[in-house]
């Protein structure tokens, strides 16, 4: 009964995700006074790549190929492991906060690769970029949660920690979180996803040579990747245990509230994204910088016992 | 106004022969002279007039003289005239000694030069062809000699563009284009980076040659005004202002006040809406997308209101040769009086958004300089010249129908992006100004929008236009009252070696974002 809940969960979450972003951009063309594209616009996306013929370079090798699959995977299992709809819906035993971490260093790595596999000088840059962005992120994110996690004494079973309510140094870890949480889903200040920009370009500099059902499937991953750093966020920044238990209605009661925490999440960044303009890549690491130092902060409050 | 026959016997006193002296305009002076003095004649004037090589062109006149001529155009603004420097170089022996080495703004003319009559710049560092890549074009095939034919397509020379190279331990090569993912023109962008900072830049055009000039060769006058329209799609006016002021000169046309209000109103506009493009890229290239869609509101007024007045959102098919096609109605001006207005109180919230936003102000300031020096070097031009704190401004210098209107000539001093961007704010306060002083001038007025003189069967002239982006020359010789030899130069020929050393030491992705700030032209450059 569970596991088959929890494989539902991901299913919906992954069939859901592309919405999240069809609606930040919904939430941003309204602020910017134009009508925009529709929310679905990124399933169409998906699905014109999907009905697409696929070109691969002949100078790549399996790397190039296997990436997609990979990403794809390895973002979806990283799904089991943060509270979606429920607390109660993660894979207990499996693994904690760390194996979700690595699961996105697992994906980060291949795309890295992926992106010098192909030799065009965009790839390369975008991966550089990526890594060096990287190795500010991890750290800010494995503190932040650690300390929320800390709270509970249990990084076991997913972020069981979240149900133990408010405290201060959750809400500050949250601060960090949520800078990470633009620097990982590629939005301003760090990255641009609008952009035709070839040269300024983060994340989609690595993905240029995709086309395709390939292409289809690396997008698929980050709206996924996108939804699990909501919630992660969501279940820091709201730690309210609507539904704690695995009836079905308490599980109905927890998506709807799920729902809107996203919703929440959604609509500041579209706002965040629409006030500032992007940053010069170098000074995104003050501004991740400052997100470290939050986290590290979190940790002092938390060790004081708030 | 001090007298300009000075600095003609001062040069004769260089030792310089000179054959003869043509002032058939006032602002206009033609010092013909030998074809062995020209070099000389040239580095004197640069010297003596602190001026860069404006236009620099070449004429094919065998038939009628046996010898191509060659033409070296200075602006003095002390004496408020274009000087012109004109020799003949036998066509036995196609060759001059160039002006590069000691005059970066004739490097480009030059080479251009060599490319399409086959003139040889003797002692000229680079000789690699602009327009017509070997990729296409074969060698010995000159197609502004009046002897080529236009046919069908010709067999490439084959031979590889050689891009210069830097060297160096983790040095690499980020080569952009000339296919964009935006809806840009055509370049070809070489980077080499150490890291992301650029060390060097060389840029490549060219991939628009449409063979202009040569097209404009036999189009009566009437079609070269349309033609000229087209050379650049952005300064549609600015190109036809200038192609008819050539031929107003050339006719000795006295045009009429009205037509001329109203021109300077058009010339405004197209700057406003310009600028307005330009600075909603600027904030858009540094991903700041609320107020690039505000300043995209205010360009699209701005094109409505041309639309409105002259039935053309992008000002064609406005001018004529000695004036305009339809006056302004009295509502028309009433409309355009209160809809800039209005668009000057929206700039204004615009100008304070961009100029209070901290994260955008980080991106714009410091970024891209080009130097005072630099830009004076290279000869850039206009907004980006004004920008480095370079103080040129046609409309300074040949007042004209701008006389009474207290003209304001904007510059900064730093030269950045931020700088190039306040250039632009400024003079869309003062543009707006103007227009409001124009519409003024032009409601009391009455009669005919344009003059109805016969036009001269021959002659040669320059016309000149401070369009937005700069000065925007034509120098155009009529026979036949056919169009024998117009030499279009738009100011983007000038300033793209301005961006290949503004970006140098920034980060590659920066390079964007300076490359806006100039918005430069890819047709207008490549003709």
């Amino acid at each position: 009964m569970k596991a088959s809940l929890l494989l539902l969960q991901a299913g919906i979450a992954v069939l859901g995700a592309p919405l999240v972003s069809g609606f930040i951009r919904k939430v941003k063309n309204a602020l910017r006074m134009r009508q925009g594209a529709s929310l679905g616009q990124p399933y169409y996306n998906i699905a014109k790549y999907m009905a697409k013929e696929e070109v691969v370079s002949e100078a790549t090798s399996w790397i190039f190929r296997w990436t997609p699959s990979i990403v794809l995977g390895s973002t979806v299992a990283a799904l089991m492991f943060v509270p979606v709809f429920s607390f109660s819906l993660s894979a207990p035993g499996m693994g904690d906060v760390l194996t979700l971490f690595f699961l996105f260093s697992l994906g980060r790595f291949f795309l890295a690769l992926a992106g010098l596999d192909t030799g065009s000088a965009f790839g390369g840059m975008g991966s550089s970029r990526e890594m060096f962005i990287a190795s500010f992120v991890e750290p800010v994110a494995i503190l932040s949660v650690a300390v929320v996690a800390g709270h509970s004494a249990s990084p076991q079973g997913g972020l069981m920690a979240c149900s133990m309510g408010m405290s201060f140094s959750g809400m500050v870890a949250a601060a960090a979180l949520f800078m990470v949480v633009l620097a990982e889903t590629s939005r301003i200040p760090v990255d641009n996803q609008e952009t035709h920009l070839e040269l300024t370009m983060i994340h989609e500099a690595m993905l240029l040579e995709y086309s395709g059902p390939s292409l289809a499937m690396l997008e698929t991953a980050a709206h996924t990747k996108q939804l699990i750093w909501f919630s992660l966020l969501g279940a820091i920044l709201w730690p309210w245990p609507v539904g704690s238990s695995a009836a079905l209605s308490d599980i109905a009661a927890a998506a709807a509230f799920f729902v809107l925490k996203i919703v929440l999440c959604a609509v500041i960044v579209g706002l965040t994204e629409v006030s500032l303009a992007k940053m010069r890549l170098f000074r995104v690491a003050d501004f991740l910088g400052l997100a470290f130092l939050f986290s590290v902060l979190a940790l002092v409050i938390s060790g004081l016992g708030y | 106004m001090k007298i300009f026959s000075g600095v003609i016997e001062e040069l004769r006193a260089q030792g310089v022969e000179i054959l003869e002296v043509l002032e058939s305009h006032p602002q206009e002076a033609v010092i013909r002279i030998k074809t062995e003095d020209f070099h000389r004649a040239c580095l004197f004037m640069h010297k003596r007039l602190s001026s860069a090589v404006m236009a620099m062109f070449a004429a094919d006149e065998r038939k009628a003289k046996n010898a191509f001529e060659i033409f070296c155009v200075f602006l003095s603004r002390e004496f408020q005239k274009w000087c012109i420097l004109a020799a003949d170089i036998p066509q036995d022996r196609p060759a001059f000694p160039s002006l590069a080495r000691d005059i970066h703004s004739a490097s480009f003319f030059e080479r251009e030069i060599r490319e399409m009559f086959g003139l040889e710049p003797e002692g000229h560092p680079d000789k690699r062809r602009l327009h017509l890549h070997d990729e296409v074009w074969p060698n010995g095939l000159f197609p502004l000699r009046k002897d080529f034919v236009v046919f069908g397509p010709v067999a490439p020379n084959g031979a590889a563009y050689c891009f210069n190279r830097v060297l160096g331990e983790g040095i690499f090569e980020v080569p952009v284009g000339p296919v964009h993912a935006g809806i840009i023109g055509p370049g070809h962008f070489r980077f080499s980076a150490a890291g992301e900072p650029i060390v060097n830049l060389e840029i490549r055009l060219g991939f628009t040659h449409r063979g202009v000039e040569k097209v404009f060769e036999h189009k009566t006058l009437d079609e070269a005004v349309r033609m000229a329209e087209c050379v650049a799609g952005d300064t549609a006016f600015g190109h036809s202002w200038a192609f008819c002021q050539a031929i107003e000169k050339a006719s000795a046309l006295k045009v009429p006040a009205r037509a001329l209000y109203e021109r300077a109103i058009c010339l405004e506009l197209e700057r406003l809406y310009n600028h307005f493009a330009g600075i909603g890229g600027i904030a858009l290239d540094v991903g700041f997308s609320f107020a690039a869609q505000f300043a995209s509101v205010l360009k699209e007024r701005v094109l409505r209101l041309n639309q409105r007045l002259t039935g053309s959102r992008y000002l064609k098919g406005v001018n004529r040769i000695g004036g305009v096609r339809r006056g302004f109605s009295r509502q028309d001006i009433q409309a355009l009086l209160c809809e800039i207005l209005s668009i000057s109180g929206d700039h204004k919230e615009l100008k304070q958004m961009l100029l209070t936003s901290v994260s955008f102000m980080d991106r714009v300031d410091e970024t891209g300089v080009l130097r005072q020096k630099t830009a004076r070097d290279l000869g850039v031009v206009g907004l980006a010249a004004r920008a480095s704190g370079v103080a040129m401004d046609l409309r300074k210098v040949f007042p004209d129908v701008y006389a009474g209107s207290d003209f304001r000539l904007i510059t900064q001093e730093r030269g950045d992006v931020l700088s190039r961007l306040r250039v632009r704010m400024e003079e869309v306060e003062e543009s707006a100004r103007l227009i409001i002083y124009f519409a003024d001038r032009l409601a009391d007025l009455a009669g005919a929008v344009a003059a109805n003189f016969p036009l001269a069967a021959a002659g040669c002239a320059l016309g000149a236009v401070e369009a937005w982006r700069g000065p925007v020359l034509y120098w155009v010789k009529v026979a036949d009252g056919q169009v024998d030899r117009c030499k279009v130069v738009d100011p983007s020929f000038h300033n793209w070696p301005g961006l290949a050393f503004a970006v140098l030491g920034n980060i590659i992705p920066d390079f964007p974002v300076c490359n806006k700030s100039f918005d430069l032209s890819y047709a207008g450059n490549d003709l």
